[in-house]
């Protein structure tokens, strides 16, 4: 977000209409965990290639902080191999690593120990000294939830927490799942502000860092032919589905606590559920834009207790079965899953939602480990003709497809004529592939999300209300799926996309999935 | 007549992409058979598929070498911005009335993304490229002329009315041909100028040095600008300062020629009006170009200078007297610049036209 001047300011005369986004101000970032996966895969890529687009500014550094011990030499070498293995730019640029490299410490240690943390405020002194990163900290949390109140709490005791309102800020970005339930996600919230203010958070959802998740909310409110169709008067019902060919790929000790609900739903598939379903904000930013999705979560009818929770949600458990023709273990099989496991690798859920716009159109959801394909998307289906002027059957309603990944874009399935001289229809496929229509290669999720931190912009992180009411329509579930005498999750065999028994969700309206 | 499949174009796409097909008109032109080739272009890559188009790019040159310089920069831009790229040469004064086209198609993503038709005219078949490039626009999209000749004259107004942007290059020219930019810009004329996005970097530090919380105090005391060139005052330089006094109104702004570059590589492109490949890399620095932008704000001085390929942001008089950012110089590919103009297609660059405006003031006066 460029810059937004006190009221009381000169406002700067050489910003205005300047084309280019204002550049963060100068920065340190601290990456706690940073021996991790996230970081080497991600987050390091991530900044690096904001440095190749001129995107940081020059005064940056980044400080990592983990209990692996390295020197900052042996750190930055092991953070050029994973920008050499992992940057979606490449060749590295050798003199613009350098110069990035330049700005990179690493301070070990646990973080309950305050030694770790007196280094580091050591450490981000004397960066603000070589590399004028002016006292600013962002700080990322890429670590477990376990960790946060740790380090929230040595932060605050080693004063490296400032109020917002300073001319020196304090950020923090915080890995999801934010909590566990509802009541951990409060917990966690109270513990978080009691120390820093909303303006400071930065609760990330990496989906909402894709284009083509930014894209819908351009289709939606940049163009003038879709809104007025956009509602119960037309739509039939919607889809969404964020499907992966994955298991759990070595996470067990995290997914056999989590599941499908927390992994996925609760955040990823929900944030999908606001775009789609939300009013136009009165205004493009932060705040404005999260109103209106909260106030989705908030018209969602809640799933609570076992009728509702049997009539509309579906679970499932992966059993062994073929993904591309290769053999995969079921979800019992992986290692460290404990026998017997209830862990839901699949949900199939129908929501309504009680507003004026969609009041009697579901939206079901479906996400899943082990499908026959990764893909995530969004379908619009439309309602049938209100006449068969060309036979019963002869033309299928119209659908509007919004692909979030792999091959993101937008596909309007309508009806053509057959060519020849009987009236036949055919229903066709108008695409739009953001690879073909902008050949300019798309930044990563965390590409756009670090930058937006690093500028202030929250518009594209969650809000603690926003948390809040997804948690607690997925708490409700949870209370009747994880009760002891909850029946276990479906199996389905790895390969296909999920139990019948999602299936019968949708035969109950007369409707059936797509097959994407 | 002759149709026959010329040789690829380099480009570092799929061979098949740039199969390219050509036709010959010794007497009239068809666009039927143009049209016809083009869909033929098309069907190389197995079936036509769906063709993504944003905008009609419309370059016009008058020489074959002019657009064998330019030819990078466009097809580069036109990759990253999906459109129709209709090349005009045209060569009034050769022999013959021929006219020759040639068709090409690069994909992207399976889809056809640009569609390149160079109509080359000679002699009387000149006469032929203004009612052919009509029939070649793809209806209702925008249409952008890069303009690769001298920023006046008649041709070019004709371009302005029919465009819905005109792109020159000021830089490769004398920055008194700012003038005439400057008086088409008031009658309206949406012209793009890739001098412009060459300023790009100096704009935004200077705008950056402004924001710095500490620095910020002093927005309302700017008094006077100077720029610096090397060797001799440029239009980019020129721009600069009429960016700057059109945002300052109150500021006196002077430019200055320091001294001459180590390595003296001359104007962008071939100084004659015809390149739009900008620079061929952030260095060495050539003539012309500026090396050095000081505003202030008494008692702090403000400068900009630039190392090698960096620019260095100075602070001076104020408490925290050092150096306060770097940013490199983003180096020149072609097209690069192009693409930042193509960014807008149509319409005034309401910044530009104020900066050219203020800028041509700051000309020193002819015989001066």
């Amino acid at each position: 977000m460029p810059y937004t001047p006190e009221h009381d300011e000169v406002p700067n005369p050489l910003r205005h209409g300047l084309r280019a986004d204002s550049a963060p101000e100068p920065c340190a970032l601290v990456v706690f965990g940073a021996s991790g996966d996230l970081a080497h895969r991600k987050l390091i890529p991530a900044l690096y290639n904001l440095a190749v687009s001129a995107h940081l500014p020059a005064a940056f550094g980044v400080v990592g902080v983990s209990k692996s011990e390295y020197t900052h030499e042996q750190y930055q070498a092991d953070l050029r191999e994973a920008v050499g293995r992992f940057s979606r730019t490449k060749p590295i640029d050798e003199d613009l690593w350098r110069d990035f490299a330049a700005g990179l410490r690493y301070v070990p240690g646990a973080f309950d120990d305050d030694a770790t943390f007196l280094r580091l405020a050591g450490t981000l002194e004397e960066l603000d000294r070589a590399r004028a990163t002016r006292g600013n900290r962002l700080f990322y949390f890429a670590t477990p939830p376990s960790t946060f109140p740790v380090l929230l709490r040595q932060l605050q005791k080693h004063g490296l927490i400032r109020p917002p309102g300073e001319s020196r800020f304090t950020r923090v970005v915080i890995e999801k799942p934010f909590g566990r339930d509802l009541a951990s996600a409060r917990a966690l919230n109270r513990m978080v502000l009691e120390t820093m203010d909303e303006r400071q958070v930065f609760r990330i959802d990496h989906y909402l860092g894709k284009e083509t998740v930014q894209n819908l909310l351009v289709f939606r409110f940049g163009n003038t032919i879709f809104e007025p169709i956009w509602n119960r008067n037309y739509v039939d019902h919607v889809q969404i589905t964020a499907a992966e060919e994955l298991g759990i790929e070595g996470r067990a000790r995290y997914y056999e606590e989590a599941g499908i609900l927390r992994d996925m739903i609760q955040n990823h598939v929900l944030q999908l559920v606001c775009l789609t379903a939300m009013e136009a904000p009165v205004a493009f930013d932060a705040d404005a834009v999260r109103d209106e999705k909260v106030k989705v979560l908030r018209a969602i009818s809640p799933i609570e207790g076992v009728d509702a929770v049997a009539q509309r949600v579906v679970l499932g458990q992966y059993t062994a079965g073929q993904i591309a023709g290769n053999d995969v273990p079921g979800y019992q099989e992986e290692k460290e899953v404990a026998k017997g496991s209830r862990t839901p690798t699949f949900a199939a859920i129908q929501l309504n939602i009680d507003s004026w716009r969609w009041d009697g159109v579901p939206f079901y959801l479906r996400s899943g480990k082990r499908l026959p394909k990764r893909m995530t998307e969004i379908a619009i289906q439309f309602r049938k003709l209100p006449h068969a002027l060309f036979g019963e059957g002869a033309a299928a309603p119209n659908t509007l497809i919004v692909r979030v990944q792999p091959e993101e874009g937008i596909a309007l399935r309508f009806s053509a004529k057959v060519p020849g001289e009987r009236y036949r229809p055919r229903t066709v496929s108008m695409d739009f592939r953001y690879g073909a229509a902008f050949a300019a290669a798309s930044p990563e999720a965390y590409e756009r999300l670090l930058l937006d931190a690093l500028r202030g912009d929250q518009t594209l992180f969650t809000r603690k209300d926003e948390v809040e009411a997804a948690w607690k329509l997925v708490d409700g579930i949870l209370k009747t799926t994880e009760a002891p005498d909850a029946p276990p999750p479906y199996p389905y065999e790895a390969g296909t996309w999920g139990p019948r028994e999602a299936d019968a969700l949708l035969a109950r309206g007369g409707r059936t999935w797509r097959r994407p | 007549m002759s149709l026959s499949i010329g040789e690829p174009i380099a480009g570092g796409q799929a061979a098949r992409g740039w199969d390219e097909l050509s036709i010959r008109f010794d007497d009239g032109m068809d666009l039927n058979k143009i049209r016809a080739l083009l869909q033929e272009a098309k069907e190389l890559g197995g079936s036509a598929g769906e063709t993504v188009s944003a905008f009609n790019l419309v370059a016009i040159y008058f020489s074959p070498a002019a657009y064998d310089r330019a030819q990078a920069a466009l097809e580069a831009a036109g990759r990253l911005h999906p459109c129709r790229l209709v090349v005009l040469i045209a060569e009034p004064h050769a022999e013959g009335d021929s006219v020759a086209a040639r068709v090409s198609v690069v994909r992207s993503g399976g889809a056809v993304s640009l569609e390149r038709v160079v109509l080359t005219a000679q002699g009387g078949g000149v006469r032929h490229l203004e009612s052919a490039l009509l029939g070649l626009l793809v209806p209702d999209l925008p249409v952008v002329i890069v303009w690769g000749g001298r920023p006046e004259g008649a041709l070019l107004r004709r371009a302005v009315e029919m465009a819905d942007r005109v792109i020159i290059d000021s830089g490769t020219r004398p920055p008194e041909a700012l003038a005439d930019v400057a008086a088409m810009v008031a009658r309206g004329a949406p012209i793009g100028d890739l001098a412009w996005p060459r300023i790009f970097p100096w704009m935004s530090l200077a705008a950056e040095m402004l924001d710095v919380p500490n620095l910020r105090e002093h927005r309302g005391n700017l008094r006077s600008a100077r720029v610096i060139c090397a060797g001799a005052i440029g239009a980019e330089g020129v721009l600069l300062a009429g960016w700057f006094a059109s945002r300052v109104r109150k500021a006196r702004v002077e430019l200055l020629s320091g001294p001459e570059p180590d390595r003296d590589s001359a104007m962008p492109g071939a100084g004659d009006g015809t390149s739009i490949t900008g620079w061929p890399s952030a260095a060495p620095l050539g003539r012309g170009q500026i090396v050095a932008f000081e505003f202030t704000a008494p008692p702090v001085t403000f400068t900009i200078r630039r190392d090698k390929a960096v620019l260095v942001a100075e602070v001076r008089g104020d408490d925290d007297g050092e150096v306060v950012n770097r940013m490199r110089l983003p180096p020149e590919a072609p097209g690069r610049l192009l693409g930042l103009e193509l960014k807008l297609l149509a319409g005034q660059d309401e910044l530009y036209a104020a900066s050219v405006q203020a800028a041509v003031k700051l000309l020193p006066k002819s015989g001066s």
